[in-house]
């Protein structure tokens, strides 16, 4: 693959993962007792999780075609989070004893239920409400996808190279999967930490007043996934030993 | 997640002697890998422990101002971009010939700084954070993992070429385990340490003990390509069991007063 294509690749995929990052309900510290909306703990937390199983479920499909590698890469990581937020709701309701709502809004704007009169005083609202689930989810979906295109253009780079070519024609090189695993990964997170910075560590997804600033986390996250794209050509450039 | 009191306060050991330590000791253990089978990995691990303490030096130095996203997103994102510059240093490294082969870990190292520094001027200049340390402590802390990945795949793969290194640390996936423990190791001493009362000293005892069980680990992994492996095994043991008997006898020593708990008292001595 043309190197200025991959960092294209490259590009996108970062702006997907960072802007996947700005719908993920990360309640951080104050969730984790209850006193804000979103899953308790932190976004490099809920971005591994997620993109890793969206980097095996895209890595799974290597060699197929680049739409199904994105959509199962997308799956894979919408299903985690779905799962993580979910249980985390069973928490939130069944242990700790709280309705899942939210104090950002007044009403859910999916469900239309009226938040005010269960967010307990004191707090900034609790568990996962409708909302923040739905905006999750396209987090997942957006994150996965990104991770699967970082995962499919390394590969497909790195593939053609005689170092990592396939011990048999047709198989996948576990070298060069393992390798572009490896980076996909490392971009996931760079860009994360980055589209955490931007929301100041907590936001409950795409209702909340933070997701304005999602042009200037975009932008941060492009930039550093060109110059993270720059210094992987060195990997195609280099990799012939 | 949680403010980290402190301020940026002024630390009780010297910036310049933590990254003298990171750097020396770790090109040193890094480039002496090839001299034996047996000392040579034993050495590289115990570069990586040296990157790791100054990596947990950094990271105090930059979190302590708050960060606002908790402390392990800052190791995490240092780790991504050590994993990315030693991948793309090693690989860089082969491009220019074998002769090359020598700067290879340096390239990699100056990769990860770069691309660490790059990434803390975005979160600068484009989000707009507002902490002084932010590039130095980041290309230090990036520079430092990316270290620690080198030393650790040097002392699994008894080399520091990509060759080497490819077949026995990435293509087995321990790649993917050196890049979270190694996030675990320089993120979590301060992490555990930081508040109003944070002793650096203690800090850096702390991170010599998760250091060196890292190490102890890294010594069963390498049990596949390495002679050596037992060695760095139980140095590595033997050396976390001092390190954090020094750590445990600090945070007694600086405690108000240590009381334990005890059990739940019995009903009729309310």
């Amino acid at each position: 693959m043309d190197p200025l294509l991959m960092i294209g690749s490259i590009a996108v995929a970062g702006v997907l993962i960072g802007g996947g990052v700005h719908f993920l309900p990360v309640g951080g510290a104050p969730a984790a007792i209850a006193t804000a909306t979103g899953v308790g703990t932190g976004t490099a937390m809920l971005a591994a999780g997620s993109a890793m199983t969206g980097l095996i479920t895209a890595a799974a499909m290597t060699g197929s075609p680049l739409w199904l590698i994105l959509a199962s890469g997308a799956v894979g990581s919408m299903l985690m989070i779905g799962v993580t937020m979910m249980v985390g709701n069973w928490v939130y309701v069944f242990g700790v004893g709280t309705v899942p709502a939210s104090a950002k809004v007044e009403t859910d704007p999916i469900t239309k239920y009226n938040q005010e009169k269960y967010v307990s005083p004191g707090t900034e609202g609790h568990g996962i409400p409708t909302v923040c689930f739905i905006s999750g989810i396209i987090g997942g979906l957006l994150g996965g996808m990104g991770g699967g295109l970082a995962y499919w253009a390394v590969y497909e780079s790195l593939v053609t190279l005689p170092a990592y070519a396939p011990l048999l024609s047709g198989n996948t090189s576990v070298a060069a999967a393992m390798v572009a695993g490896s980076f996909a990964l490392g971009l996931f997170f760079i860009n994360s930490v980055i589209a955490s910075y931007n929301i100041g560590g907590t936001i409950e997804g795409f209702h909340d007043p933070k997701f304005k600033r999602i042009p200037k986390g975009i932008v941060a996250c492009l930039l550093a996934s060109i110059v993270t794209g720059l210094i992987g050509v060195l990997l195609l450039k280099g990799g012939v030993f | 997640m949680s403010v980290a009191a402190g301020g940026g306060g002024e630390s009780a050991i010297d910036p310049k002697k933590t990254a003298a330590l990171g750097i020396i000791g770790g090109f040193l253990g890094i480039y002496l890998t090839p001299i034996n089978p047996t000392i040579g990995p034993l050495l590289a691990a115990l570069g990586a422990v040296c990157a790791i303490m100054w990596g947990s030096d950094a990271i105090a130095r930059v979190a302590s101002y708050g960060l606002g996203t908790g402390v392990p997103s800052i190791g995490y994102m240092s780790l991504a971009v050590g994993v990315v510059g030693t991948l793309a240093g090693l690989a860089g490294g082969v491009m220019m010939g074998s002769a090359y082969v020598m700067l290879a870990p340096v390239l990699s190292v100056v990769l990860a700084v770069i691309l660490g520094g790059v990434v803390a001027l975005i979160g600068k200049k484009v989000i707009g954070m507002k902490i002084p340390v932010l590039v130095t402590g980041t290309m230090e802390l990036t520079g430092a993992a990316a270290l620690s990945i080198l030393g650790f795949s040097a002392a699994i793969a008894g080399s520091y070429t990509m060759s080497a290194i490819l077949q026995s640390v990435v293509v087995t996936g321990f790649i993917g385990l050196l890049f979270i423990m190694n996030t675990m190791a320089i993120q979590h001493p301060f992490n555990a340490c930081l508040g109003p009362q944070e002793n650096r000293v203690r800090t850096l005892k702390l991170a010599a003990s998760t250091g060196f069980i890292s190490m102890s680990i890294v010594g069963l992994l390498a049990m596949g390509s390495s002679s050596a492996w037992w060695v760095i095994s139980i140095i590595g043991a033997l050396a976390w069991f001092i390190t954090f008997r020094m750590f445990l006898q600090a945070s007694k020593d600086e405690a108000a007063s240590v009381a334990w708990s005890g059990l739940w008292p019995k009903e009729e001595e309310h």
